[in-house]
């Protein structure tokens, strides 16, 4: 039984900018270095958590039959095929929208404290019941964002939310970074959304598009493709997360590092 | 002194057409007596003023005994110089009426530390004062004035019950919006000067930003 199990939430306010991707990375990655790991996909309503993961058709239970007791915890969650460390638990049925209460969440992260070392909440977007159930039970959380005037704008109002609740303590992740845009400025930099946020920085995931094949396979990048740029970043998110002092990557002189790589390469095959 | 019965009390101020100077020596030239008194009035004076005021009396043949004022500033002074001063606090003056019934509306002062996040609304009954950011997205409002030691890039309202006299200050002022009172006025597009504090008022019916005076 684990006594320190950290509940960590992973949210937005905006949608779509990497919040279930960032989930079911973080939970391989975490898993990978051995530690047991829970993920709750509290976006029941639209739920996607399966999908990622490539869990889908095995989902018999979710929390909600489990807090009926039709079921058994350990029956409604879903252990992954390769990372027997994680496992998946739906927190309610797409039909079954608006069952689940503040307290609910509460009773299922209990549960789950039992028996894992990492507990992580995906929130779903927007700031209604939905966001108010998932922060219910947290005690920490990550915020993802874009570098977009939009994403950061909708993070603000989340952290703000999360402040009023005595989360702590809230990171940010930066997500889809594009180091050539960052070195044009033509994108926010990381300086931009970190004055406005005032969060510390927990990682930048530089943008992939290794993501979409891996999303579109149910095979999280951090799984197989490990020396894809993005699941570097996610396995270093995790590392850092567990304490280890890992110095963030530079975007700027990730953009001339990957013209002078393509240059060393070209020039190898050449003579 | 005390022999001489009768005490003279000239009243200077500034006056549209007239500096005080002028105004005094105006009253000077027609009097002859040695037993005067000042009324400043509301005039801050310095040393140098009082000094002056001496001089200007002993040229048109006249001495001063004393002088007695509202402003704390003179009187100050012309104590420093060793003059006779009184201290005047006026009630029957309309204008000063009028600031200390502001000063007293207006000295609950609502205080936030931190940062004022996106969707986030703060207002007080009388000034505002904040520690820490205005983010985009959030609005602040007060009856008052709004001193911000931070950045503004939200919205501010100041005097939102129509004191029209209330200000807007921040280290850095970028806001979407800027209100006071009845006024509303988009936010400079400009970015302003790093490390030069801003203050944003009416002036002529329009709202102004300028380099934050300290008086």
């Amino acid at each position: 039984m684990a006594t320190d199990t950290r509940v960590i939430l992973i949210c937005s306010g905006k949608g779509g900018v990497g919040k279930t991707t960032l989930t079911a990375n973080l939970g391989i990655s975490l898993a990978r270095q051995g530690l047991t790991t829970a993920v709750l996909d509290a976006d029941f309503g639209l739920r996607n958590l399966d999908l990622l993961l490539g869990l889908e058709n095995r989902i018999v239970y979710t929390a909600q039959e489990v807090l009926e007791e039709e079921c058994r915890l350990d029956q409604a969650l879903v252990k992954h095929k390769q990372e027997s460390n994680l496992s998946l638990l739906p927190a309610g049925n797409p039909r079954m929208l608006d069952w689940l209460k503040p307290d609910d969440m509460k009773r299922i992260v209990d549960m789950l404290k039992e028996q894992f070392n990492y507990v992580l909440i995906d929130c779903p977007a927007g700031v209604e019941d939905g966001f108010k159930n998932a922060m219910a039970a947290s005690q920490e959380a990550i915020v993802v964002t874009n570098p977009e005037v939009s994403a950061v704008r909708d993070a603000d109002r989340v952290i703000g939310l999360l402040n009023t609740n005595a989360i702590k303590p809230v990171q940010l992740v930066l997500n889809r970074v594009r180091p050539k845009m960052m070195a044009n400025q033509e994108m926010l930099s990381i300086d931009d959304v970190t004055d406005i946020l005032a969060l510390p920085l927990l990682g930048l995931v530089l943008e992939d598009e290794q993501v979409i094949v891996s999303t579109n396979r149910g095979e999280p990048l951090t799984l197989n493709s490990v020396n894809s740029p993005a699941a570097k970043c996610y396995l270093n998110i995790a590392k850092r997360l567990q304490g280890e002092d890992i110095p963030l990557i530079d975007p700027v002189e990730e953009s001339s590092g990957f013209g002078a790589k393509f240059r060393k390469l070209m020039q190898t095959k050449i003579f | 002194m005390n022999s001489i019965p009768q005490k003279i009390i000239v009243n200077i101020e500034d006056s549209k057409y007239l500096s005080w100077k002028l105004c005094l020596i105006n009253k000077l030239k027609s009097l002859k007596s040695t037993n005067i008194e000042i009324d400043c009035k509301n005039l801050d004076l310095s040393c140098t003023d009082i000094l002056e005021i001496i001089s200007i009396a002993k040229e048109n043949n006249c001495e001063i005994i004393g002088f007695c004022s509202t402003s704390l500033k003179t009187i100050v002074s012309s104590q420093s110089l060793g003059c006779k001063s009184q201290f005047i606090i006026e009630n029957n003056s309309n204008e000063t009426l009028k600031i200390n019934e502001k000063s007293l509306t207006f000295s609950k002062t609502y205080f936030h530390q931190g940062t004022v996040r996106s969707g986030e609304y703060i207002e007080s009954s009388g000034d505002l004062l904040i520690l820490g950011d205005v983010n985009p997205g959030a609005k602040v409002s007060a009856e008052g004035n709004i001193i911000i030691w931070g950045r503004l890039l939200g919205i501010a309202h100041a005097g939102n019950k129509g004191n029209s006299q209330a200000t807007i200050s921040a280290l850095q002022l970028r806001p979407v919006q800027l209100r006071i009172a009845k006024k509303v006025a988009r936010g400079p597009k400009e970015k302003p000067q790093i490390g030069l504090a801003e203050q944003a008022r009416i002036d002529s019916e329009e709202i102004i930003i300028s380099p934050l005076e300290t008086s």
